[in-house]
C-alpha cells in the first residue's frame, strides 16, 4: 500500500533522511521509532504531500505522491487520515463539528440526517457514546481527544492513517487504550497505518513491523522480534534502555 | 545585513501569501456562512469601540476646531471643517487602527493559536486549503466591515461635533449645517471610505499572515501578535500618506 523509495532529503546543508526504503502492506501497521530530530516527522510529511524529496519518491498504492501539486494533491490526500501528536481538534468546534468537519467539506449537502450517523458510527469505533457530540475540545480529557481524533481521522473511510507520536504526554493507561484503539481500528476497518513514535513500549505493541530510524537511515527494519534482536550499536542502545526495565 | 535579508524574505512571503488568499477569494466551495460569522466578531462586535471613540473624536475636533476659528471669527464653519476632516482622514484612519487594536489582534491570536496547536497543518492534510477557509472569510468580512464602521464613526463623530457645536459653543445650527452642506461633498466621503477598503484588505492579510507564521508555542503567538499590530498600524499610515500624495496632486 506504501512503498518509500530510496528517500533523501537535506535542509540547507543538514541532511534529515538519507535514503529511506519502506513497504507498507495493505492493512498492516508500520512505526518508525526514533529518537527527537531522527527525521520521523519529516518522513511522515513526505508520505502525506507536505514535503518534496531531494531524491527518491512515495508511493500509495498507485499514485506517486511527489509528483502531484495542486488539486491533484489535495484529490490524493482524500486516502489519507491523519491523527496529530496534540490531537489538533478544531477548539472553536464541537465534537460533532470536528468529527463530521473533513465528511462535511468533502461531500457539501450531505443530508444532515447521514452525517450525524457516520459521526455517531465512528465515535462507537473509538468507543465514544453520543454524549460527547455536544463538547468543545477544552472539555474532554487527553485520551478522550486522541479518540476524537481518530475518529475524525476515520470519518471519510481512509485507506491509510498516521499517527503523528499518538501516546506521548499521556498517562500509562491512556497510553494502553490508544495503543488498542490503534489495533482495533486496523482490525474492525482494515485500514493500513503508519506510526511514528519513540514510545518504544507502544510501538511494540501495535506494529505488524517497524524501523528504527537513527540519524535519517534507517537502522533496524523487520517485525518487532527481528528488530528486537538487531546488532546495529544504536538499536541495541535504544531499545535496552526499555527493555532493561521490564 | 542577515536582519535585512530576513525582512526582505519576510515581506516576500507575505505578498505571495496575499497573492493566494486573493486567487482563493474566486474560486469555490464559496462559504458565506463564515464571511457572516467574520463580519459578526469584526463589525457588530467593534460597534461599541467605535461609537465610544467616534462621538469623542468628534467632540475633540469640534473643541479645538471652534478654539480656532472663534480666532477667526468663523465659528459656524466648525461644522463643515469636521465633517470634512471625518470624512476624508479622521475617520477612515482611526477606524482602522481601532479595529486593528480590537478585532486585528484577535485574527492574529486566534490563527498563531490553530498554527502551534496543528489545526492549520490537520485542515491542510483533510484536503481543505487553510487559506480558504480561515483566510478568505476574514478578509471577505475586513472588506465589508472596514467601510460600514467608518461611517458609523464619521457619523457619530460628527453628532459628537453637533452637541459641543450647538450646545457648548453656542453656534446657531443654521449655519453649522450649512457650512456642512457647502464644504462636505460626495466625493470626500467616497475618497474615505475608499480607503475604508484598502485598510481592510491590507489589516486582514497582515494579520492573519502573522497568524499563519507563528512559530513555537504561547511566546510565538503573542510576538506573532504584537507584529501584526505594529507592521498593521505603520501600514496603514503608510498607504494614507501615499493616499494623500496621489489625491492631493491631482485635485480628487
Amino acid at each position: 500500500m506504501i512503498r518509500v523509495v530510496d528517500l533523501w532529503k537535506s535542509f540547507g546543508t543538514h541532511d534529515v533522511l538519507k535514503g529511506i526504503s519502506i513497504d507498507v502492506p495493505t492493512g498492516t501497521t508500520y512505526v518508525i521509532l526514533g529518537g527527537s530530530g531522527s527525521g520521523k516527522t519529516v518522513l511522515m510529511k513526505h508520505v502525506i504531500g507536505l514535503l518534496k524529496p531531494d531524491r527518491g519518491t512515495v508511493l500509495v498504492g498507485d499514485v506517486d505522491i511527489p509528483k502531484l501539486e495542486g488539486k491533484e494533491l489535495t484529490e490524493a490526500r482524500r486516502m489519507f487520515g491523519m491523527v496529530f501528536q496534540q490531537s489538533a481538534l478544531f477548539d472553536s468546534m464541537t465534537v460533532f463539528e470536528n468529527v463530521a468537519f473533513p465528511l462535511r467539506e468533502r461531500k457539501r449537502g450531505i443530508p444532515a440526517a447521514e452525517l450525524k450517523e457516520r459521526v455517531i458510527e465512528k465515535l462507537r469505533v473509538v468507543d465514544l457514546s453520543e454524549s460527547v457530540l455536544p463538547l468543545y475540545p477544552s472539555e474532554l480529557s487527553g485520551g478522550m481527544k486522541k479518540r476524537v481524533a481518530l475518529a475524525r481521522a476515520l470519518i471519510h473511510d481512509p485507506q491509510v492513517v498516521l499517527y503523528d507520536e499518538p501516546t506521548t504526554g499521556l498517562d500509562p493507561i491512556t497510553t494502553d487504550y490508544v495503543d488498542d484503539m490503534i489495533v482495533q481500528a486496523k482490525q474492525k476497518l482494515g485500514v493500513t497505518s503508519m506510526v511514528i513514535s519513540h514510545d518504544i513500549a507502544s510501538s511494540f505493541k501495535v506494529a505488524d513491523r517497524l524501523g528504527v530510524l537513527y540519524d535519517g537511515q534507517l537502522a533496524a527494519q523487520g517485525t518487532p522480534e527481528e528488530v528486537r534482536r538487531s546488532d546495529h550499536p544504536h538499536v541495541k542502545k535504544f531499545l535496552a534502555l526499555w527493555f532493561e526495565k521490564q | 545585513m542577515q536582519r535585512i535579508r530576513a525582512w526582505f524574505e519576510d515581506f516576500g512571503n507575505m505578498i505571495f501569501f496575499a497573492g493566494e488568499a486573493l486567487a482563493w477569494m474566486f474560486r469555490p466551495p464559496f462559504r458565506p456562512e463564515l464571511v457572516i460569522i467574520q463580519m459578526a466578531a469584526i463589525g457588530v462586535g467593534s460597534t461599541f469601540i467605535i461609537t465610544t471613540t467616534g462621538f469623542f473624536t468628534g467632540v475633540v475636533l469640534a473643541l479645538q476646531t471652534n478654539y480656532a476659528m472663534h480666532q477667526l471669527g468663523a465659528e459656524g464653519y466648525v461644522g463643515g471643517t469636521v465633517a470634512v476632516g471625518l470624512a476624508r482622514e479622521l475617520g477612515p484612519v482611526l477606524t482602522a487602527l481601532f479595529l486593528v487594536g480590537r478585532s486585528g489582534s484577535a485574527i492574529s491570536t486566534e490563527l498563531g493559536t490553530m498554527r502551534v496547536t496543528e489545526q492549520i497543518d490537520a485542515m491542510e492534510t483533510m484536503a481543505v486549503s487553510p487559506v480558504q477557509y480561515l483566510v478568505v472569510p476574514r478578509l471577505l468580512a475586513a472588506l465589508a466591515m472596514f467601510p460600514l464602521l467608518t461611517m458609523l464613526f464619521n457619523f457619530v463623530g460628527y453628532l459628537g461635533a453637533y452637541i459641543i457645536g450647538i450646545v457648548v459653543a453656542e453656534i446657531p445650527a443654521g449655519p453649522f449645517i450649512e457650512h456642512t452642506r457647502t464644504l462636505l461633498e460626495p466625493k470626500d466621503i467616497m475618497h474615505g471610505l475608499f480607503k475604508a477598503v484598502i485598510f481592510g484588505g491590507v489589516v486582514a492579510l497582515v494579520t492573519c499572515w502573522r497568524g499563519f507564521a507563528a512559530t513555537g508555542g504561547a511566546k510565538g503567538v503573542g510576538e506573532g501578535t504584537t507584529r501584526a499590530v505594529v507592521t498593521s498600524s505603520i501600514a496603514i499610515l503608510v498607504v494614507d500618506t501615499a493616499f494623500v500624495l496621489i489625491t492631493v496632486g491631482s485635485g480628487k
